[in-house]
């Protein structure tokens, strides 16, 4: 800054500056009180995960588990070619008349056919679960932030 | 971190309490209206235009970074809302003539203004200041007033540096010649 400069930051200094009206903070208070009761969401303030993260690693390594059991135990039985919803898949595709590309399917699918379908319905029930409490738990962090009046 | 600075309200209000950033609002208030009223000229539009920086401020609070002052950020924010204001009623910023003092002229303007009364100071001041095109008086306040840098006040702006330096040039010179006037006809007044 040169001396023009200063000087001229002396005199602009020796002004006052404007000011709003004397509740100005106070009005601005009560609106972000207002903008903050509005992101939070009081019904999901206290809500905890249904299935604690220490379950969910439970969960899925017995799944695993159960995955690597029914493969390994299938590889010696005989596939189970009449139950399941894998079975009609794969019967349907053994209509077609390329044989090669069918029996490819028939057995990529037929470590499937082995999997009861109780299994499949447990892990679309476990997604399922998932899928809300990642949903509701997003909501709760969401209005936490922000607490009023502390 | 001490209390008097921004930082440590930002976080308590990022930790949840919501009354921290009344110190904020307390602390530049002045400043934001300021600049409102200076682009707007209403009071009542600067009013409002302060409150919802205000709100947007704590709104976006979680995405201030740090990176730059608290203030430079608050101002930025008041700026833009200004514009966009501006735009909505399709005004633009008056230009400033080419024509400009010397150096020398300058400064013999600046020690005939220190003689003029204190309260007189002020006014003429006032009046120079308020009949500078809009967004110089935003950038002399800036710079002048509340010593932001160049870089800050291009981060407030959008203006690059080498333009801020040159409006700022002409804005400085361009008060003395209003004061010049102003105070010559304050003296065939007395005659």
């Amino acid at each position: 800054m040169n001396k023009l400069d200063k000087q001229f930051e002396q005199m602009i200094k020796g002004v006052q500056i404007d000011s709003p009206s004397s509740d100005f903070t106070l009005r601005v208070m009560s609106r972000i009180q207002a903008e903050a009761a509005v992101q939070r969401k009081p019904i999901l303030q206290n809500y905890q995960p249904v299935i604690s993260k220490r379950t969910w690693i439970i969960l899925i390594v017995a799944f695993i588990l159960l995955l690597i059991y029914i493969t390994v135990s299938s590889q010696n039985a005989t596939p189970a070619s009449d139950t399941g919803f894998w079975s009609t898949v794969s019967g349907k595709i053994g209509g077609f008349n390329n044989q090669e590309a069918s029996s490819i399917l028939k057995t990529g699918m037929g470590l499937f056919t082995s999997i009861p379908s109780i299994a499949y319905l447990i892990l679309t029930a476990s997604l399922a679960l998932w899928t809300l409490d990642s949903v509701l738990s997003r909501f709760r962090h969401h209005s936490s932030e922000i607490q009023i009046g502390s | 971190m001490n209390k008097t600075d921004d930082i440590y309200y930002i976080e308590a209000v990022r930790n949840g309490n919501v009354q921290a950033f009344s110190f904020l609002v307390e602390k530049y208030q002045k400043l934001v209206y300021t600049l409102a009223l200076k682009l707007l000229k209403k009071p009542e539009e600067a009013e409002e235009i302060a409150q919802d920086t205000f709100i947007k401020a704590f709104q976006k609070l979680g995405s201030y970074e740090g990176k730059s002052k608290f203030s430079t950020w608050l101002y930025s924010i008041t700026y833009n809302a200004c514009i966009s204001e501006l735009r909505k009623r399709r005004i633009e910023f008056k230009s400033l003539d080419d024509r400009q003092m010397s150096d020398q002229d300058e400064q013999k303007m600046h020690d005939y203004y220190r003689e003029t009364r204190k309260e007189d100071q002020e006014k003429y001041l006032n009046l120079a200041l308020a009949r500078l095109p809009e967004d110089d008086q935003v950038l002399v306040t800036l710079y002048y007033y509340e010593n932001q840098s160049m870089d800050e006040i291009s981060q407030i702006t959008g203006l690059n540096v080498s333009n801020i330096k040159v409006k700022i040039h002409r804005a400085r010179k361009k008060m003395y010649e209003l004061l010049h006037e102003m105070l010559k006809e304050e003296v065939y007044s007395l005659l």
